[in-house]
């Protein structure tokens, strides 16, 4: 009998049922789809998780012209100062924020010596990133420090990531817990994330850590007395005598 | 009057046999879904190379406070919420399930709250972040399809069990 509607047989049916769902040639189509927009998105996700980078942050020293002058390398690299601004004697830090021994200095040596020297207005204390190639959250950490500065919170991040050195170090994902840290200090999330997520302050770290090589830093923390007008005096150690006596120095001669 | 032995059995509504057209675009879209979640977990976690972002400010997205719930990026939640997604509508394309209309329940369910979590995620885009992320733009598009995808299910399968 004619019909709008399709008669099938009891076989064909039974067919169907045989395949384990309605429509067997439109599920295999529909299979073969999704499989296919699987394997595309797996592979996207993948590539993803392989292509070696851990985010559009920059994590490394960036390529910055004129480094070879002097001149040019002098007005490039910026320490991070605090203190009396005029201050005829400068410390100078060479520093990794992943170093354990620049942990040390910054949680036993640095105090005395702000106690002693800087808050009393006779020393002015320069800090320098030099984040070490081997350590693979230390020049992520040293632009971080600089974009929690542009809060004018520099200081106060500076001694978060020494505090809590442990938790990010080997972290794959340390630029979470970074901006953790500057929620928790009251920044503004959104600005310091830009920031983060960028190349900005790589310039100024890489000119750092080039002035640290022209200078012959191969330890971190490395520390320098400069009294005005005078060559940096390399400290042999970080020990607050070493410290004590060539501060006492300098300021005799000025 | 006499029948043929074709005749014998009752006339069969091809809409009957043929695949839940509606399940399988969910079942895509889910899977689309999962995909995209994955990409951005992998980010939230630290793990992934750049993040593709040609329109708005995915970094800042992710980097605010609410891309992530307790110890949970919102990703993941994504994640667990297309993959049940997923599981569910390819279960409901089974011979056994096609015509159940607890799947369809469940289906409008979860695209429902998938639905009024995008809301609430891209409203704290516009109002509170004041950024875009492109990803969770499309995930929110994907997820409304799935839910108006999920309606009419309820229609046909009402009646069955």
């Amino acid at each position: 009998m004619a019909s709008s509607k399709r008669k099938k047989s009891r076989s064909a049916q039974r067919a169907e049922k045989r395949s384990g769902s309605t429509g067997g040639n439109d599920m295999k189509r529909f299979y073969m789809v999704l499989a296919l927009v699987a394997l595309v998105g797996v592979g996207v996700v993948g590539y993803s998780l392989f292509s070696g980078a851990t985010s559009s942050a920059v994590t490394a020293p960036v390529e910055v012209e004129g480094l070879d002058d002097p001149t040019t390398l002098l007005e490039m690299a910026k320490g991070v100062e605090y203190g009396n601004p005029d201050a005829t004697v400068a410390i100078w830090e060479f520093a990794d924020y992943q170093c354990p021994a620049c942990q040390v200095f910054a949680g036993q040596v640095k105090p005395q010596l702000d106690l002693a020297y800087v808050e009393t207005g006779k020393v002015k204390y320069i800090f320098y990133d030099y984040p070490l190639q081997q350590h693979q959250n230390a020049f992520l950490a040293a632009r971080a420090a600089r974009c929690a500065g542009e809060q004018d919170r520099y200081w106060d991040f500076h001694d978060r990531l020494f505090q809590t050195q442990g938790e990010w170090q080997f972290s794959n994902s340390a630029g979470r817990g970074f901006r953790s840290s500057a929620a928790d200090l009251g920044l503004d999330e959104s600005t310091f994330a830009a920031c983060l997520d960028s190349d900005r302050h790589a310039d100024v770290v890489t000119a750092n850590i080039r002035l640290g090589n022209e200078l012959r830093v191969n330890a971190t923390p490395t520390l320098m007395v400069v009294p005005e007008g005078s060559m940096p005096i390399r400290l042999s150690d970080f020990g607050w005598p070493t410290i004590q006596e060539a501060v006492e120095g300098a300021l005799a001669s000025q | 009057m006499t029948l043929g032995v074709d005749d014998t059995i009752e006339e069969v509504d091809e809409s009957a046999t043929s695949p839940p057209a509606n399940r399988m675009a969910v079942a895509l879209l889910s899977l689309v879904a999962l995909l995209v979640s994955l990409y951005l977990l992998s980010h939230s976690l630290g793990l992934g190379g750049p993040l593709v972002c040609g329109v708005g400010d995915c970094g800042v997205v992710l980097a605010s406070k609410y891309a992530w719930v307790g110890p949970m990026p919102v990703s993941g939640i994504g994640a667990l919420g297309s993959a049940a997604l997923l599981l569910v509508s390819l279960m409901g394309l089974q011979s056994r399930f096609a015509s159940s209309s607890h799947i369809a329940l469940l289906l409008l369910a979860g695209t429902t709250l998938g639905v009024a979590f995008s809301a609430y995620l891209t409203y704290l885009e516009a109002a509170v972040i004041h950024a875009w992320c492109q990803w969770c733009v499309i995930s929110a598009v994907i997820i409304t399809l799935c839910f108006v995808a999920s309606l009419p299910e309820l229609e046909r399968t009402r009646g069955s069990s």
